[in-house]
């Protein structure tokens, strides 16, 4: 059978009568030459693979052992933000994130275009911004770009299954700042993002990195060097894909941020927000003109003997939450975050306590109170009388009370709030000679008016204190080319204005509480600061500790008259003790006693329908207990009408929380 | 029912036959069978080693897959040993038009992976006959220089022996497949030379290819005119300059390198070999494996592979002196040849002495054709053998 199929010649036959092939020598020689060839390629093999394992083995170890190393900095996890007892304001929770590391994507365009494409669908992060992220880090080869914090489960599980579509891809914990009280001191704190490309230039000398958060607004920016730990370096094997294959060893441990405890006390914070929701819900409830408009406001609340802010609040208000992880910029346009957006939202972002600017009002009675008497303009019992109007020089200003007619010595101005009394010191100040300068603006100015408080978080406006020479400056041929001449001129009616605290005077909530705690403390100027101490975390077996920080300076004496200060308390505490008083009607029923001023100060606006004019801000300020004032409050409600019918509540509201007591009755008031 | 019975002649017969078949086996090459065997063996073990992390959750997948190869090479193995040396002689022209049309086949039909088109698509298998025509063309070659070895000096025979090697090698130089022509290239030159081609013609066509390769790598490109991609020159010149591009061309050759030396003396073993596990090392079961062996086994199991290689070869280059005729000796010098010229390129290219083209490593890398081909190239060395002049 074997032979049918192979033709009868399975096996070879004699090779002597049928093959008559021999092995020639020149055959020999040349099967002799390949197999010399033979042996020299082998050689040659053999002798490249012992250079290369045996003689420089240790050298290409070192290469590949390289080349699974990557070098990663190790985010530390920023330090916590408390309250003055320690209760948690700001925090960390552990995140997911997506990364990038550019230089493990596909080499090839298409490939990497249809990577990056796929991504952007699983992630919802427009492919645009992606590429931008991506392009942020190409000179930075130790941190990766980042895609999107927070990622959903089904989100990191998609991509952990589908490693291989998406070299490069790395899902990385990391911290995310957390509010446990949403919105609460959002202004004091601030938010983090990502240091941007100006900041990184202007602070790459101080250890910043691309990639690095960096507080942006409040005490997360101004105590960001306390806050943000140093990072650490760690080695992490990955595979040709870039893709981690072992945990972080790290080389150099992170140091966490340090502990900020803030003189807030977030009860009272609490309060302070709750207090203007409840101003401006009464103002809105009351019948006053232009009230329906009250849609913000602030109010701050320190200790007049030190300047620490107990609570900071201002409307409206945002999340600080809405920055963390990858920033949505719909949401942000949503919250009024944005430039587009600010105005309809009435500028949530805007600390109205230090950024924001009114006419005082009434609540500025005290400052000339006080510079009339240190002048010698005014002695404070004897009287003036209070008129419905005040005329002079052909203008007439009007009393916010047209019926009032009566005698009254400075306590009694004060606690009844009178105008006329208070313009007829106006044109004293007027009539004082020129060449000793204004004089109510020298005083205003040693209480801290038009500068900055120092508060250690901005921005923060001086405010505008007018001068005879502010207005010479101001009003030019080229700013106000029909009235120049005139409007450059110091008249009587803008001393007899500044009397009370209108016109051209422009002071920030924190400014008058400034002011206020003057008055309760015994004359001294408060630096306003909300840092209380550093506290440097326990961690890598070291003890925590309280890190020496700089102090806020101690209170400014200003050298004013300590009987002069003793006729404002006085008239302080009659306004809301006395049956004049203008905000009796709110605090008469508080078992501390409260000495405090209303204001209620015409500011010319556009409510958003186009025709600016005149609305009432109404202000409060005060402290208590009026015999040892251990708080100080200030409130503003925007468009609230007169200050007993907004601010005064709003007070009181803090007062209430701060004192733990509450009124027994408030009724309505009038004031002004 | 009438019993038959066998006749005294076909008793005879079945008797010598046994005979025939028991003295057959016996003049197989042993030392040859032994050597291939240890090698596919090594190679499979090697295989489990080193493509364990490759697939997820199945450890042993490239190790089934190709242990099927091995079993089906070795059937195609017995085949060729059975099947004498002179039916292939008879038949060259047959062989020859038959793998020109396959492979021309492929060019047309074939399925194209990373922009070349090598395979044919058989269900879950794919066949690559261009690795087959590695020992087909040998076979055709041989054939047709055989029956003109009285006008082997004549340089008409000469010519045509490289225009009849020019077809196939052109048809697989255009899939593009640069490697498997280069080994075509090679088993020429050997078929040449084995078959006593006059020196000078030799000389000539040495100098000749050394032009070539000289003005399509370098003049040409220079001059602006491509022949060969971009790419394609780059990693056959490489080599030269490994350090030049080590993100792009001559990725593979630095990763490689780090993976053969840093295997060492012993070996990093299959956990260890971060190079291979963690895929630096780029087609580490196919064109890189051996230095994939290198890192997981070091010189020792780089050096057991080597020496297995140089006994199948030296195996083979006295199967060329003993056969029992031009055709069988040329046939033998071709394959071997061949085989060494895998061997080195293969070797060399992931030491970096070589330059990089996509061949497999005989009996070592995944690939089931090259596998079997590989496996009937070894079969017919035996087939010469076994009917060779001088008894063991």
């Amino acid at each position: 059978m074997a032979r049918r199929i192979l033709g009868g010649r399975f096996l070879a036959p004699d090779p002597r009568t049928e093959e008559p092939y021999r092995l020639t020598p020149a055959l020999a020689l040349r099967v002799g030459m390949l197999g010399m060839l033979a042996l020299a390629v082998f050689a040659v093999l053999f002798l490249r693979l012992w250079a290369l394992q045996v003689l420089s083995g240790a050298q290409y170890l070192r290469a590949a052992q390289n080349n699974q190393l990557r070098t990663v900095r190790v985010p530390a996890p920023r330090g916590p933000i408390l309250d003055r007892y320690g209760r948690t304001l700001v925090t960390n929770v552990a995140g997911t994130e997506v990364q990038i590391w550019p230089s493990d994507l596909p080499k090839r365009r298409p490939e990497r275009v249809r990577e990056l494409r796929a991504l952007a669908q699983v992630m919802h992060v427009p492919l645009s911004q992606i590429a931008a992220a991506i392009r942020k880090h190409r000179n930075d080869p130790l941190t990766p770009a980042r895609i999107k914090t927070g990622a959903t489960e089904l989100q990191v599980g998609y991509l952990k299954e589908r490693q291989e579509d998406f070299p490069g891809v790395v899902i990385a914990n990391t911290y995310l700042r957390a509010y446990p009280h949403g919105s609460l001191a959002a202004h004091i704190l601030g938010y983090v993002t990502e240091i941007s490309a100006q900041q990184l230039k202007a602070l790459k000398n101080d250890g910043y990195h691309a990639g690095d958060e960096i507080g942006q607004t409040g005490v997360e920016a101004s105590y960001d060097k306390f806050l943000r730990g140093t990072p650490g370096v760690a080695k992490l094997v990955v595979d040709s894909l870039g893709r981690p294959r072992t945990n972080l060893r790290p080389s150099t441990l992170p140091h966490p941020g340090n502990a900020l405890r803030l003189t807030i006390d977030v009860k009272l914070q609490q309060a302070a927000e709750r207090a203007l929701q409840i101003g401006m819900e009464d103002a809105r409830a009351s019948t006053c003109y232009g009230c329906w408009n009250a849609n913000g406001g602030a109010v701050v609340a320190l200790d007049p003997r030190d300047g620490s802010i107990r609570a900071l609040a201002s409307w409206p208000t945002y999340r600080p939450s809405l920055y963390v992880g990858r920033i949505r910029q719909r949401a942000l346009e949503a919250a009024g975050l944005t430039g587009t957006t600010a105005r309809e939202q009435n500028y949530p972002a805007l600390d109205r306590a230090i950024d924001a600017a009114y006419p005082p009002g009434s609540t500025w009675k005290p400052v000339t109170a006080l510079a009339a008497m240190e002048e010698g303009i005014l002695t404070p019992y004897s009287d003036l009388q209070c008129t419905g109007s005040y005329t002079v020089a052909g203008h007439t200003f009007n009393n916010w009370d047209p019926n009032a007619n009566a005698w009254m010595n400075l306590p009694t101005a004060l606690a009844a709030s009178c105008d006329t009394y208070f313009y007829q010191v106006g044109y004293r100040f007027y009539g004082m000679p020129a060449d000793r300068g204004p004089r109510l603006q020298a005083w205003a100015s040693r209480f801290g008016f038009g500068a900055h408080t120092g508060i250690d978080v901005g921005p923060e406006q001086t405010g505008l204190l007018p001068t005879p020479d502010w207005r010479r400056a101001t009003y030019t041929k080229k700013s106000d080319p029909n009235g120049w001449q005139v409007d450059r001129l110091w008249k009587p009616g803008d001393s007899i204005q500044l009397a009370i605290g209108q016109k051209d005077l422009l002071v920030t909530p924190m400014q008058m509480a400034r002011f206020y705690a003057l008055i309760a403390n015994g004359g001294r100027l408060v630096a306003p600061h909300l840092l209380e101490d550093v506290e440097q975390p326990a961690s890598n077996g070291r003890r925590g500790r309280t890190l020496p920080t700089s102090p806020a300076p101690a209170p400014e004496p200003t050298n004013v008259d300590a009987g002069a200060l003793e006729v404002v308390r006085q008239g302080l505490l009659a306004a809301t003790h006395s049956s004049y008083g203008t905000s009796v009607g709110v605090f008469g029923g508080f078992p501390v006693p409260i000495a405090g001023k209303t204001g209620t100060a015409e500011k010319v606006l556009d409510p958003g329908d186009g025709y600016p004019r005149l609305f009432d801000q109404s202000w409060w300020c005060g402290y208590g207990p009026a015999d040892d004032p251990t708080l100080v409050v200030c409130a503003l409600i925007e468009n609230g009408g007169h200050g007993g019918t907004a601010a005064a509540p709003a007070a009181l509201h803090v007062f209430e929380q701060f004192f733990g007591k509450q009124a027994t009755q408030t009724g309505p008031v009038h004031s002004d | 029912m009438a019993v038959e019975y066998a006749s005294r002649a076909e008793v005879r017969s079945r008797r010598r036959e046994a005979a025939d078949v028991a003295s057959f086996v016996r003049r197989l090459d042993w030392l040859l069978v032994g050597a291939v065997a240890a090698l596919v063996g090594y190679g499979l073990w090697a295989i489990r080693g080193i493509t364990q992390h490759d697939v997820t959750g199945n450890t042993d997948y490239y190790l089934v897959r190709q242990s099927l190869f091995v079993g089906a090479g070795l059937v195609c193995l017995v085949a060729a040993v059975i099947i004498d040396p002179a039916w292939y002689r008879r038949h060259w022209r047959v062989i020859y038009g038959g793998t020109a049309a396959v492979i021309l086949l492929v060019l047309l039909e074939g399925s194209v992976t990373r922009g070349s088109s090598r395979w044919l698509d058989f269900g879950p298998f794919r066949f690559q006959p261009s690795e087959f025509g590695k020992v087909f063309f040998v076979l055709a070659l041989a054939g047709f220089l055989a029956e003109r070895t009285k006008r082997l000096a004549d340089r008409r025979t000469t010519l045509s022996a490289i225009g009849l090697a020019a077809v196939p090698t052109f048809l697989v130089f255009v899939q593009p497949d640069i490697g498997t022509a280069m080994v075509y290239v090679a088993a020429l030159a050997a078929i040449l030379f084995v078959a006593g081609v006059r020196w000078t013609h030799l000389a000539i066509l040495g100098a000749l290819a050394v032009l070539v390769a000289t003005t399509v790598l370098w003049v040409a490109p220079a001059a602006g005119v491509h022949i060969l991609r971009p790419y394609q020159v780059q990693r056959l010149t490489g080599f030269f300059n490994p350090n030049s591009d080590p993100g792009g061309a001559t990725y593979n050759i630095v990763q490689s390198k780090n993976a053969i030396g840093a295997g060492q003396l012993r070996g990093r073993g299959i956990a260890g070999a971060t190079q291979t596990t963690l895929h630096f090392l780029p087609e580490h079961h196919t064109d890189f494996v051996f230095a994939s062996l290198a890192e997981e086994r070091g010189f020792v199991g780089a050096s057991i592979l080597l020496g297995l290689y140089l006994l199948v070869v030296w195996r083979g280059m006295r199967i060329v002196t003993l056969a029992r005729d031009p055709f069988s000796a040329i046939v033998a010098g071709g394959l071997v040849f061949a085989l060494l010229f895998q061997i080195f390129v293969n070797v060399g290219m992931t030491m970096g002495i070589a330059p990089i083209t996509g061949i497999p490593l005989p009996f070592l890398s995944v690939g089931g054709s090259a596998m079997i081909a590989n496996l009937v190239g070894v079969g017919i060395l035996l087939s010469i053998h076994a009917r060779s002049r001088v008894r063991r």
